[in-house]
């Protein structure tokens, strides 16, 4: 007998509890956390009884002001009873040592894409450069190629800690937000993603050139040498990252557009956020060993060792039974 | 969960949510506007926090010298990273979907099924920001976006996401305290000549009576001419159906609602569907 109930009678039955819910809510800023077990149970059976109530209010076709009040009040119970995922050290660990790994070789097609579409344009770049300074010219500005030239012009012998610092900071700021656009432009169809491999890669690629025809390239090969694993492989990743992210909008599978996003956002979440730790280790290395006054043979073994550990790591690490086939 | 028929559902800017009690209940959703305001609260937010790490910086280099110098440089460089990647994945995962914008405006982003948003949604809507804020402005502000991508889509979605929220699966959804309406009151109560004019069974359907409830719910929030306003859009109708005359339009309306309850409360509510514009006296 819902209708027999007029909304003033109804409101009034029923006020005390949803203010009672409404106080408790407030209490503590909404978090389950700040509530002891007495609120926290007093709190579930009042949303249960405000969701009767609201069931009852629609059915009754009681006022749309009414509804929405319930509705909203609803909402607020309902993420605070219902709060977050807690974040937990294990998850941490096992996405090092098993799902970022496995995502990227799962995508292995769109990395070896997004190699290509990197390390190409690179190898154009030295070659180019190389070969003629009017190239270096149309790619940068020559303020950037002298300023280029000028800072490898001299041995590495050391900074003080506090450039080295300074460095460390610029490549985070730097790298990790170029490799987070390269991934983030690939929703655009997967183009910003392709944009930014090739222009970065042509980038790299011109300077190196550029650095080396005017005589100073054994400085910066020894300088890239260390670092250039962690941040290439990294930057390469999150491009590729992106790509499979465009092509899930053209090759949905039988889905909606989003729901063929949807269903590529774990792995690619998981690839980004390897990308920017490995950039972050990169960062490390180039702001405090690569500058360093180290002999050269001592940063090329380490930069074979790099190389070789984040081969091993990202081709075997998680390879286990349960991986699942794909 | 979101169902498919919510898309077809008169209003475009509430979404339904199922909770695990098969209850479901409607989220009001954030528009463009509000959300740019949020944004630009956040934006400021943002700002303060570069500007005073900067200051402290510069201070703390000048006073122990070049040795600090370029490590202070360094240290400001990672706080602008952080703030620029990581200011609303942090508040977002810890404030369970909101940022202190959001909390201005009482937004809250929430999955697409009306669950809390975890961390790799939080991270991916917001790592899409690099897209949706294409193209930026032109030099010297071209650190900031114009987000005319992300309006783009915006318009073009019936749930107003932008690609962040397309990718992560979220929805930005407006958190208001609502107040509920108290009962309403005729004052000064209707005199009998008032009522004696009106017929004994009004030929209103129950549509009309629930719009001229909700339009008497709402007097205190309106101006008296407003409220005026409104009522002589429907007034004239229902006097010419009844065949009577009315000085004032709000009042005339506020008589026939206190008629129709004081009925209902002499017959009860079982006594079924009214006939409409039907005049009879009744027994």
């Amino acid at each position: 007998m819902i209708g027999a109930r007029s909304q003033d009678e109804f409101v009034a039955a029923r006020r005390q509890d949803w203010q009672e819910l409404d106080h408790i809510l407030l209490e503590g800023g909404e978090s389950l956390a700040k509530k002891d077990g007495a609120a926290i149970s007093r709190l579930a059976a009042l949303y249960r009884s405000l969701c009767t109530d609201l069931m009852r209010a629609r059915a009754a076709r009681y006022t749309p002001d009414l509804t929405a009040y319930l509705d909203a009040l609803a909402a607020r119970a309902h993420a605070t009873l219902y709060g977050a995922e807690p974040f937990r050290l294990p998850d941490v660990v096992s996405f090092f040592t098993r799902d970022f790994p496995r995502a990227l070789r799962q995508n292995a097609r769109f990395f070896a894409i997004a190699c290509a579409l990197f390390f190409l344009p690179s190898l154009v770049g030295i070659a180019g450069a190389l070969a003629s300074d009017e190239f270096a010219a149309h790619v940068l500005p020559s303020s950037v190629l002298q300023g280029m030239a000028q800072m490898y012009s001299e041995g590495l012998s050391g900074r003080d800690a506090g450039t080295d610092t300074g460095m460390a900071g610029f490549y985070v700021f730097n790298n990790v937000g170029i490799a987070f656009r390269c991934f983030a432009t690939g929703v655009l169809f997967g183009a910003g993603s392709i944009f930014f491999l090739i222009y970065n890669g042509l980038f790299t690629g011109t300077v190196v050139g550029h650095v080396m025809s005017v005589g100073h390239g054994g400085n910066i090969w020894t300088f890239m040498c260390s670092h250039a694993p962690f941040e290439l492989t990294a930057i390469v990743i999150a491009g590729g990252a992106g790509l499979e992210m465009g092509y899930a909008l053209v090759e949905t599978r039988g889905r909606t557009r989003i729901g063929s996003l949807r269903r590529a956002a774990p792995s690619i979440v998981r690839q980004v956020l390897g990308a920017a730790a490995m950039l972050l280790i990169a960062a490390g290395i180039e702001g405090f060993w690569s500058p360093s006054g180290l002999p050269p043979p001592v940063k090329w073994a380490a930069s074979g060792v790099f190389s070789l550990l984040i081969v091993l790591y990202l081709a075997l690490a998680g390879r286990s039974a349960e991986e699942a086939p794909r | 969960m979101i169902h498919r028929e919510t898309l077809r559902e008169p209003l475009d800017t509430s979404a339904e949510i199922e909770t695990p009690e098969h209850v479901r209940f409607r989220h009001q959703i954030a528009g463009p506007a509000r959300r740019a305001l949020a944004y630009l609260i956040d934006l400021v937010v943002r700002g303060v926090i570069v500007f005073a790490v900067g200051m402290l910086a510069a201070i703390g280099g000048i006073a122990v010298g070049p040795a600090l110098r370029g490590a202070s440089t360094g240290f400001v460089l990672l706080v602008l990273f952080a703030i620029e990647w990581g200011y609303y994945v942090f508040f977002e995962t810890l404030w369970s979907g909101r940022t202190p914008g959001k909390r201005a405006l009482s937004l809250r982003v929430v999955t697409d099924g009306g669950q809390p948003l975890r961390f790799g949604d939080s991270l991916l809507r917001n790592l899409l920001r690099a897209a949706d804020l294409l193209p930026p402005f032109i030099e010297p502000l071209s650190f900031l976006g114009t987000y005319a991508v992300g309006l783009a889509v915006m318009g073009r979605d019936p749930r107003f996401r932008r690609l962040g929220d397309l990718v992560g699966g979220t929805l930005v959804i407006v958190e208001e305290r609502h107040t509920v309406a108290g009962r309403f009151a005729l004052r000064p109560a209707p005199r009998p000549a008032e009522l004696a004019s009106l017929p004994a069974r009004l030929p209103l359907s129950g549509e009309e009576l629930d719009a001229i409830e909700l339009f008497l719910r709402r007097l205190d929030r309106l101006s008296p001419a407003r409220a005026n306003e409104l009522a002589e859009m429907t007034a004239p109708v229902f006097a010419r159906r009844m065949g009577v005359r009315y000085k004032d339009a709000t009042r005339f309306l506020g008589v026939l609602h206190y008629r129709a309850h004081a009925h209902r409360g002499q017959e009860g509510a079982a006594s079924g569907p009214k006939p409409r514009r039907k005049k009879e006296v009744s027994a």
